[in-house]
């Protein structure tokens, strides 16, 4: 249960107070950890990252705009402030966003539950058709079912529009049914 | 069936009933949409698709546990210039973020009575605290509802919420267990509240207890070791400080409990108090035109739920003009007064 919205705490967060501080970062550290780890690969980078990430949310606080949406605005901002640090890591070769990221948001089959409504498939095998989809497709399914964004927060996140997010999921959802109805059909001519 | 609708992805992922039917949820729901989809099998390829992405993918969350949140929390700390309260206030901030679970001999709890109980570590215990102004409703495991009133903490041990601590206040409508008798404690400063199945306010601010009660019966324990027992419509108020217990007829109708309908009864405070309430529910800021205008006393409920109603309410209580502009609160005098 979630006592605490997140308006209440951007307010105290805004205030400079220790107390509004530790509920954003405790709130909000894990779940860009991972969602930092997964674009960059590297934990090191993500958490040194996301540690100035907070120090300079804090020291602007002040000048911030009113946020409409909490969650959405740290996402953004901190994958912006990631891809900055990975171009910068480049040194002077110039590189596109999607080549940043081209090999990540891997998922481990430990990380995909066995209680799926995708049937027919181990957690291996669901891992790998998964880590096949595109970074997009990817991250679009990360943000919607590992983060629990709302499809209005993560056009924001992706700077896509509602409808496009909605395709996106859509498109690697269906890939996966058709694994998934392939592999039943194949289960039954075994059984045969 | 009306057929002006475009029945796209986006139109039943908007649909509250849809979603139930999708996580086969209510019976209503499916059966409603079961019977849907035979009259449009049109729409199957759509609706399936919108199934899909309701019920998505299940992943297991590998998220860094809470002692490396921690250290990353004081690392952090420590580059920027806040103000950390001191040592007492720092447990605050620690119980501010609620629900701290973990196993521990639960049934030892009862059998160290209440006087010990202030000692007890946060390691096995449950803690749910409110801000000001900030209202909250609890559904306790043994089906008991609590509605915590704002700067108001409970706390209890996970696996026995009938035995549980209050500062501040609370309204409480116990869940019977007729099969095990099971009792509810109430524990305060001052006294311990016992319970079969009942409804009951108790309010621990300004060094007393005071316990209204509403349905049902229940007694009290003192720290003295008088009991005494109840009846409904009936306040009893301790001190333990002072030792004076006081016992009278209230109509329960009355701000005892107002707030828990989502009121806030104020009697003769400041509008500026009314309003610090009001910043902290809502995370708004409020100004004043003029400083006089903070003294203007309020007195009566104000309703809390919705931030327009309460600000009409409170401009005619006060005869003031409240003008809401993004997040702020602008409070001038009236022209008209």
């Amino acid at each position: 249960m979630e006592l605490h919205s997140d308006e209440t705490i951007w307010y105290f967060f805004k205030k400079g107070e220790a107390n509004g501080f530790s509920l954003l970062f405790k709130k909000y550290y894990p779940q860009l950890y991972v969602y930092g780890l997964k674009l960059s690969n590297n934990r090191n980078l993500t958490e040194d990252c996301l540690q100035n990430f907070f120090v300079q949310l804090f020291e602007e606080r002040e000048k911030q705009n009113e946020i409409k949406n909490l969650k959405a605005y740290l996402f953004v901002s901190f994958k912006r402030r990631l891809i900055n640090q990975l171009q910068k890591n480049q040194k002077n070769i110039p590189v596109s966003e999607a080549q940043l990221f081209k090999s990540n948001f891997t998922f481990s089959p430990e990380e995909i539950s066995i209680h799926q409504e995708i049937q027919f498939l181990c957690t291996s095998t669901l891992a790998n058709l998964i880590n096949k989809l595109s970074p997009r497709q990817k991250e679009v399914l990360y943000l919607k079912y590992y983060s629990g964004m709302k499809s209005t927060d993560i056009a924001e996140v992706m700077d896509m529009n509602y409808q496009s997010v909605l395709n996106v999921l859509q498109k690697a959802l269906s890939k996966l049914r058709k694994a998934s109805e392939n592999q039943q059909i194949k289960n039954i001519l075994k059984k045969n | 069936m009306d057929k002006k609708h475009n029945f796209n992805l986006q139109y039943f992922l908007n649909d509250a009933s849809f979603e139930n039917w999708a996580k086969d949820l209510n019976k209503n729901d499916v059966s409603y949409w079961n019977n849907w989809i035979q009259n449009n099998p049109e729409h199957l390829e759509t609706v399936e698709n919108a199934k899909s992405i309701i019920t998505g993918i299940n992943f297991n969350q590998d998220y860094p546990s809470n002692s490396i949140v921690e250290e990353a929390l004081s690392k952090v700390l420590n580059k920027i210039n806040i103000d950390i309260p001191a040592p007492t206030k720092s447990k605050k901030v620690h119980s501010l973020n609620t629900v701290l679970l973990t196993t521990a001999a639960a049934v030892l709890l009862i059998l160290i009575g209440y006087s010990s109980l202030t000692y007890f570590t946060n390691q096995s215990t449950t803690i749910h605290k409110t801000n000001y102004g900030e209202i909250i409703d609890l559904k306790l495991s043994d089906g008991t509802s609590v509605v915590l009133n704002g700067n108001s903490e409970i706390s209890y041990d996970k696996e026995n919420p009938r035995l549980l601590n209050l500062k501040g206040e609370a309204y409480f409508k116990v869940k019977s267990i007729p099969s095990t008798n099971a009792k509810f404690w109430v524990i305060t400063n001052d006294l311990k509240v016992e319970v079969l199945g009942t409804q009951f306010h108790v309010n621990t601010r300004k060094q007393k207890t005071n316990v209204v009660l509403d349905e049902g019966s229940i007694h009290l324990e003192f720290k003295n070791g008088e009991v005494a027992k109840m009846i409904p419509g009936e306040m009893v108020s301790f001190s333990n400080e002072s030792k004076k217990l006081l016992h009278k007829r209230v109509d329960v109708e009355t701000p005892y409990a107002l707030w828990r309908g989502g009121t806030y009864a104020f009697n003769e405070i400041p509008l500026k108090d009314v309003m610090t309430n009001l910043e902290l529910t809502y995370g708004i800021e409020v100004q004043y035109s003029a400083n006089e205008l903070m003294k203007i006393p309020i007195s009566g409920g104000i309703p809390n739920q919705n931030l327009k109603i309460c600000i009409a309410a409170i401009e005619k209580a006060t005869g003031t003009r409240i003008i809401n502009k993004g997040n702020i609160l602008r409070v001038q005098e009236n022209p008209i007064y």
